[in-house]
């Protein structure tokens, strides 16, 4: 939700108030701010199709608000009368009657001008890793084993950081082009793909993935994934032709150092 | 007159109206469903990609499962890595056990905080027969394995055709007037014999078998295998291959007659 | 090459082998080593027998005269010309069933509007019930029609349905028959007989009425319940057990979803006559009679319609007993969008029910105190209408689509699964309720001594369960599916309750209440009669939907997972196609129904007399139609 443009529309309502409008005013006003709320309000917009089904129901019960009482009834009716027949309306009155059949048109012309959409196909970005990889004739466990040098991380802190620095230039020489200087995923290559490169400091990526997912996420790349994430549609190269397994699992823990992260845990079995 | 005129007016406006509502929804036609081809000479890995198919169409699984969906308050099992889940779901099963098991007796083993009510899938109204169930199974292996079933694999269940509801054939059939080609793969030929390489496989490649034998010596070499051996190839193995296929009781003549002609153009380039 | 060696063999490409070596049996070849000319019979022989049995199959004109005679006699589907089989029997028993419901409810309340008149001896009710009486012999005779129509086109176009049918419920149809005899003496014998029995003996006829009708539906239910949920039959499709047949997972839930959907329907058609009526009433007593005939018959219709959805669940609830996938493929597969249209329909109806009496305050003197809520019940009814209506997956371009990054939003998500829409329906319900409750006291002052605390009792109640609802609601979100699914029964108890405690409170509280004014029945504005209508049409649409949903879900069959369609109309058509068909029929029975109250109005008309140009129009001619609408 878009909480600037949700103040503007309370600021707008309330300032109206002090305006004192009929009630045909007031409804259109609440109309369109319904609209503005559910075009520009909501974070991602709500889709056209959806949008439109809501201002119908809004539409509907607004035409209910203004009929439902004699007195209202006739302070909508007099406002068109008096639009339609007042010498001081006559100047709007010719700018509606001409520019209404313009805006049709000019809804029409959109229409028909419109490039056709491809169709929307799904696609699962994190889809299920399978349970082993073979890499380089080596079978990996992508269910039980764990990043090798993990445990250094503890039991031998100055190893681990040698581990990661080969890691940063692992990074530096092969992921940078894409992933980014700062792992945003805002590389020189990244605007020429879709999907773009992950960004790794957003925690809905490796953060909440574990260290076995990246290892075949990098050793396997596009081509190595799963029916469901379409390959192919990801520039992501198959790596376990250029890097060492040592080299994958040291970028993975230069990945987590880098963005302050910490692997997701192994969930245990019963 | 005058507010009849009016209120049918109005009738017209407002019927109008619910016809446009209901034109402006996605509109979709669904088909009864078609049958997947498949043949007995699918590897494993051709038979998921055709489980696939049937998973989201035929056997209408997509309905209440997903497949890698991370939402909370699932209410059907996600399918997601179910390789891996289902060698250790219930003890002495393995995984193909379990999955050939969920299928055809989908109410015994229920995933904890799921409810019962999964129908037979073999039985009507999805109806899928045996070897559509066998690419599922081959389909669900690939989501987090390796896929192993083919065809030939004994998954532990037969399903009785029922007499009344017409049970919808399962694609290439056995026995039912199979072309060259398909006797050959239908048989499983092909995956002993290369039919479009000179490289031999387990047994002699037929890449040229029409330039070097006769049509009355390919029908012995297939009547009658172990009459005439290509050097460097053990005996038996064909014979006993093509007697455990059924191949000897299934094929019609007609198809034999195809089978041979067709091995008899196989000249070579 | 390697050197082969050519063992000499039976070999039909072998044009020596007769002589070369003897046939040998061998137990690895049981088939198909022959002698060269003989191996030539069996495949012949196949040969023939094959082309035959396609032959038989394929082309019965090319068989035999006689198979051929016998298969034209008993194809499996016939043609229907122009819109085809599928699209004449929907139409058909589209109609059929909307002229039966019509002709079932009438009877139910006319008999309690007449109870009510003998009981408060108001001679209005009794005109009013006689009134609405008038309208059922006609239709009675077009649903007997209709309904024979049916039954033909089922036995000419789809006979192996038809045979089908017959085979399991052979034994019902002569208590069908025989009902329909009763149904027709009952009905004709309370029409004609209005006022020549004792009040007692004219009652007893309409519940005799009553009965037998429900009793009719009941038959004819099990019918089409068996056809989603096929039940006591064997794995082919056998008669097991006639009872189970009859009673099978589906039946009560729809009977009961049948007779409360019914009433609400009888009674918006009985209103749209009040309406149709009003809009032509040319004195200020014929608007005031016809004000408060649609009043009547749209009170009874919005009181059916409240517990209509709860009866919805119990149905959704044993189609998922009986089989998961039939339920998802209703719910959440090929028919989720129909919901979604559903929910525009409903959410019309209960805006166009609050809206009808909302405008009814105008005419209430001492209603001006609470039009002040409406605005607010107006925002409740419209934000449930809102949230009901949203899909769960939606329709999205390509570019709409990679904003939200999939196909679901992250807020209207939320509001398009059932934990929410389940709590709207239930508020909506609630908030109508409310609307209702503030119409009955428009005129009227509790003078009861604790009627402040009575009131703030009310409120409390109101408060509670609203609070209660939402909270149930959200809690779903946090909970698995099993657990959900079940709250949407404390949810529905919590409304029912509510609703029956706070109108237990009003009885007793505005019993002898001080009247504030009077109610000006005829002071109406046509919108509301327009209002009227369009709850009726929108009815008669829901009912066609719904109907249609019923019969679809089974999709590819006739009798669910028992009996395939096999004819060109297997597959399930678009939901604009299906719409535009609804649309169509009910067109077609608003079009039957004005004959219906062209012709009840004729029996009130004066006789002709030659030359009657200067015939005083009586003012008594209450349902006198061309007196109204005659020119001036």
């Amino acid at each position: 939700m878009n909480i600037v443009v949700l103040l503007a529309i309370a600021a707008g309502l309330i300032a109206l108030r002090f305006l004192k409008p009929n009630s045909l005013a007031w409804s259109s006003a609440t109309w369109v701010a319904v609209y503005v709320f559910l075009r520009y309000g909501v974070v991602p917009p709500v889709p056209a199709s959806v949008l439109t089904m809501f201002m119908f129901i809004i539409t509907l019960s607004l035409a209910v608000y203004l009929t439902t009482t004699e007195d209202r009834l006739k302070e909508v009716s007099n406002a068109f009368v008096s639009f339609f027949t007042d010498k001081k309306y006559t100047i709007p009155l010719v700018v509606a009657l001409i520019g209404l059949p313009f805006i049709v048109a000019f809804r029409v012309y959109q229409n028909l001008t419109q490039l056709p959409d491809p169709p929307v196909v799904g696609r699962t970005i994190h889809p299920p890793p399978p349970a082993t990889i073979t890499f380089k004739g080596r079978q990996v466990d992508l269910v039980d084993e764990d990043n090798p040098y993990r445990e250094l991380e503890t039991s031998d802190p100055t190893a681990f950081a040698e581990h990661v620095s080969n890691g940063r230039l692992v990074y530096y020489q092969n992921c940078v082009k894409c992933h980014g200087d700062n792992m945003v995923g805002d590389g020189l290559f990244a605007r020429g793909f879709n999907p773009i490169p992950a960004n790794f400091q957003d925690p809905t990526t490796i953060a909440m993935l574990q260290e076995s997912y990246l290892f075949w996420r990098i050793a396997k790349g596009a081509p190595g994934l799963p029916v469901e994430s379409t390959p192919w549609s990801s520039a992501m190269p198959a790596w376990e032709t250029f890097l060492s397994e040592e080299d994958i699992w040291d970028v993975i823990l230069f990945m987590y150092d880098f963005t302050d992260q910490r692997p997701r845990a192994k969930e245990v079995h019963e | 007159m005058k507010s009849s005129l009016k209120i049918f007016g109005f009738v017209i406006v407002v019927l109008a109206f619910y016809s446009y509502v209901g034109n402006t929804v996605p509109q979709k036609i669904t088909y009864p469903p078609e049958s997947a081809d498949l043949s007995a000479d699918m590897t494993p890995d051709e038979l998921a990609i055709a489980g696939a198919d049937i998973v989201a169409g035929k056997g209408t699984c997509l309905g209440c499962h997903t497949v890698g969906s991370r939402d909370s308050g699932l209410r059907f099992p996600d399918l997601g890595g179910i390789a891996t889940k289902a060698s250790t779901r219930i003890a002495g099963m393995s995984a193909l056990e379990y999955l050939a098991h969920s299928l055809y007796e989908p109410n015994e083993f229920i995933v904890d905080g799921f409810l019962a009510g999964m129908p037979a899938i073999n039985r009507p109204p999805i109806g899928l027969t045996d070897d559509e169930i066998k690419a599922v199974i081959a389909y669900l292996q690939s989501l987090g394995g390796t896929p192993s079933v083919t065809l030939a694999t004994d998954v532990g269940y037969v399903t009785e055709v029922s007499a009344i509801a017409p049970a919808p054939s399962g694609g290439a059939t056995l026995g039912a007037g199979l072309d060259g080609p398909g006797v050959f793969t239908t048989y499983l030929c092909n995956t002993c014999h290369s039919i479009d390489s000179p490289d031999p496989l387990v047994g002699p490649s037929l890449f040229d078998v029409g330039s070097r034998l006769s049509k009355a010596e390919i029908y012995e070499a297939v009547m009658e295998p172990d009459a005439t051996l290509a050097e460097g190839f053990p005996g038996g193995v064909m014979l006993t291959t093509l007697n455990a296929l059924g191949f000897y009781q299934k094929v019609s003549p007609e198809e034999l007659r195809a089978l041979v002609n067709y091995l008899a153009d196989q000249q070579g380039n | 090459m390697p050197e082969t060696r050519l063992r000499k063999l039976f070999n039909p490409w072998k044009s020596s082998s007769v002589n070369e070596r003897p046939w040998e049996p061998t137990e690895l070849r049981p088939r198909n080593r022959h002698p060269f000319r003989l191996c030539y019979l069996p495949i012949c022989a196949a040969i023939l027998l094959a082309v035959a049995i396609v032959g038989i199959l394929a082309l019965p004109a090319g068989a035999s005269p006689q198979e051929a005679l016998q298969d034209a006699a008993n194809p499996d589907y016939r043609p229907f010309p122009i819109v085809g089989s599928r699209v004449a029997m929907w139409v058909v028993a589209q109609l059929h069933l909307m002229f039966a419901a019509f002709v079932l409810a009438v009877p139910m309340f006319a008999l309690i509007i007449e109870i009510i008149g003998y009981v408060t001896k108001d001679k209005r009710y009794d005109d009013l019930a006689y009134e609405f009486t008038k309208l059922l012999s006609v239709s009675f005779s077009f649903t007997a029609t209709l309904g024979a129509m049916l039954t033909f086109m089922l036995f000419i176009l789809y006979p192996r349905v038809a045979t089908y049918m017959v085979s399991i419920f052979s034994w019902t149809f002569f208590p069908y028959v025989f009902l329909f005899f009763l149904e027709a003496l009952f009905l004709y014998s309370y029409y004609y007989g209005w006022g020549k029995f004792s009040p007692k003996v004219h009652l007893a006829l309409g519940v005799c009425l009553n009965i037998v009708g429900t009793a009719i539906m009941f038959i004819a239910d099990a019918w089409l319940t068996f056809m989603n949920t096929p039940n006591g039959i064997s794995e082919t499709g056998a008669l097991v057990s006639l009872p189970d047949a009859i009673n099978n997972f589906i039946w009560m839930p729809i009977n009961i979803h049948r007779l409360i959907a019914n009433m609400a329907f009888g009674g918006s058609i009985a209103a749209a006559y009040g309406a149709y009526k009003f809009l032509g009433a040319k004195t200020e007593e014929e608007k005031a009679h016809y004000d408060w005939m649609g009043y009547i018959g749209n009170f009874i219709a919005i009181s059916a319609l409240l517990p209509l959805p709860f009866a919805g669940y119990y149905l959704g609830k044993e189609i998922y007993a009986y089989s998961q996938s039939l339920g998802i493929t209703l719910m959440g597969g090929t028919f989720s969008w129909l919901f979604i249209i559903q929910a525009i329909l409903i959410g019309n109806l209960f805006l166009a029910a609050n809206y009808y009496l909302w405008v009814s305050m105008e005419r209430i003197e001492g209603a001006e105190r609470f039009r002040r809520f409406i605005k607010y019940l107006l925002a409740s009814v419209t934000i449930t209408f809102i949230v009901w209506a949203t899909p769960h997956s939606l329709v999205a371009t390509v570019e709409e689509a990679r904003q939200m990054g999939g196909a679901h939003h992250p807020m209207l998500g939320v509001l398009g699964v059932m934990s929410a829409k389940n709590t709207a329906v239930n508020v909506m319900i609630l908030t109508t309720y409310i609307s209702f409750l503030l119409y009955r006291r428009g005129n009227k002052e509790a003078i009861v001594p604790w009627a402040k605390t009575g009131n703030r009792v009310q409120f409390a109640i109101f408060a509670v369960t609203i609070l209660f609802v939402i909270f149930l609601g959200v809690y779903g979100y946090f909970v698995e599916a099993r657990v959900r699914i079940a709250l949407s029964v404390p949810q529905v108890l919590a409304v029912l309750t509510a609703m029956i405690s706070v109108t237990a409170i009003d009885i007793f509280m505005f019993k002898n209440a001080k009247k504030t004014g009077e109610i000006k029945w005829g002071q109406m504005p046509d919108r509301a009669q327009y209002a009227l209508f369009f709850i009726a049409l929108t009815f008669a649409w829901t009912m066609g939907l719904m109907g249609y949903v019923r019969a679809g879900m089974r999709q590819h069959w006739h009798v669910f997972g028992v009996l395939q369609d096999t004819s060109p109309d297997a597959f399930t058509p678009t939901l604009g196609f299906a719409s535009n068909v609804i649309s169509v029929t009910v067109l077609i029975f608003f079009l039957f129904i004005s004959i219906v109250f062209w012709l009840s109005g004729l029996s009130g008309k004066k006789p002709w007399e030659p030359k009657a140009v200067d015939a005083v129009r009586s003012a008594e001619s209450v349902g006198t139609e061309r007196a109204v609408e005659a020119p001036e």
